[in-house]
């Protein structure tokens, strides 16, 4: 078979059904027939709406990451929970190991995709530089396993249960800022799939080789 | 057939289902040669050959097994109370929640940090297991199972996040709270049942009838 017809079909993450594509009305979106997991949606200026809620989500990704998340008054003592404490912490009690794994999972991961998705859509805008747009969608799709920005979110809220009988709790503006994160990043997610930005991808890079 | 503002799509019945195969990384789809395949549209290996991914995937599981033991026996954070250290498991940590009433974060934490890596564990042995013999469960509900395990993989991080926060905040000179031996063996317990669960090669997921 070749590559033209291969791209008729979709299988579904979820349940691998393989479903032949057909064109979407305005608005609407395919559903799979076993699972109901969204397969694709019909998109309008979708590059445009990811790019602007993508900038969004790095702005608040930068808030979160610099300023303080909580504070906590214990008898009029206060300290504060910012992301350069948790990690200054951890390797000042020699855990590396856990210390490296922590900088990965919720610093650096989450800012490679979200820059790599920004800088891609920026090059899908200009139509240029095919080979690089296509390792950044790469190294997204492979480091999507691996960010855990919003089990952080959980741990924060677990351990300030943990505390409430002892201390008194102060969200600060990168709490606000990181609640602004994972919405961003789920109704990003939820909304694109990879299969729709790769179809992008190649309509976009297939018009402008035509030109050329 | 519209139904309300979404539309679905049929199953193909004609062609070979399990000769095709989605690339895990831009969803295209590719003919399954049995061996190793690279995409053709990102041009990125999908998978190595079966019995590779395989042993891949047996080895990163048993790997995430044995950390599971000290992961559990070792203390994940120590109290310093007036200059007296206390020690506390996971479990402990769960009781001590209990006792205290905070159900709904001892429910949490039992769940995420005890019975995730063992459901993880129990659903990878299942589907190696099922690649072997023939057991009565469909091919989508074991694709289900798979997708299960990848997206609850990460839910175990919890307790290790909760440690490396409390140790921020309680750093007082009558009470202190630093990370434990547990912490360790814990986060790298995580790490490789992921790896084991990004290894498994869905193509070992076949009807047998
Ligand atoms: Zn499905
Ligand atoms: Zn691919």
């Amino acid at each position: 078979m070749e590559d033209s017809k291969l791209d008729n079909f979709i299988i579904c993450k979820k349940c691998h059904t393989l479903h032949r594509k057909i064109k979407l009305h305005h608005g609407t979106k395919a559903l799979c027939q076993q699972c109901n997991t969204l397969l694709y949606r019909h998109h309008q200026n979708f590059i445009d709406r990811l790019l602007a809620l993508s900038l969004v989500e790095f702005i608040a990704l930068i808030i979160a990451f610099s300023f303080t998340i909580i504070k906590i008054n214990i008898n009029g003592i206060y300290r504060g929970l910012d992301f350069s404490s948790i990690f200054y912490t951890i390797f000042h009690n020699h855990y590396y190991i856990v210390g490296i794994i922590v900088l990965f999972f919720i610093f650096i991961f989450p800012i490679v995709i979200l820059l790599s998705l920004i800088l891609a859509l920026i090059l899908m805008k200009l139509k240029r530089f095919k080979y690089l747009v296509k390792r950044l969608l790469i190294l997204i799709a492979k480091l999507s396993h691996w960010s855990m920005i919003d089990i952080f979110l959980l741990s924060i809220l677990v351990a300030m249960v943990k505390l409430f009988d002892y201390a008194q709790l102060e969200f600060s503006v990168a709490f606000i800022a990181l609640i602004l994160v994972i919405l961003l990043d789920i109704f990003t997610l939820k909304r694109v799939s990879f299969s729709d930005m790769w179809e992008e991808y190649e309509n976009i890079y297939r018009k402008s080789d035509s030109k050329r | 057939m519209i139904c309300g503002k979404s539309m679905r799509i049929y199953t193909e019945n004609q062609i070979v289902k399990d000769s095709l195969i989605r690339c895990p990384i831009c969803e295209a789809i590719n003919i399954d040669n049995g061996g190793e395949i690279v995409c053709r549209r990102c041009k990125e290996k999908i998978h190595d050959y079966k019995s590779i991914s395989f042993h891949k995937t047996v080895a990163f599981l048993i790997t995430a097994m044995i950390l599971y033991i000290p992961a559990n026996l070792y203390p994940i954070l120590l109290t310093k109370k007036f200059g007296v250290v206390h020690e506390n498991t996971i479990l402990g940590g769960i009781m001590h929640l209990w006792e205290a009433g905070s159900y709904p974060v001892a429910l949490i934490i039992l769940f995420a940090s005890v019975f995730v890596p063992i459901l993880k564990f129990i659903f990878i042995i299942y589907l190696l297991v099922s690649t072997k013999y023939s057991l009565k469960s469909s091919k989508v509900d074991r694709h289900k199972l798979f997708y299960i395990t990848e997206v609850i993989g990460s839910w175990s991080m919890v307790d290790v996040f909760v440690v490396a926060i409390l140790s921020v905040l309680i750093h007082f000179s009558i009470v202190e709270i630093i990370p434990g031996r547990g912490a360790t063996a814990f986060a790298l317990m995580v790490f490789f049942t992921m790896l084991s669960a990004i290894s498994f090669d869905i193509r070992l997921i076949k009807e047998r009838y």
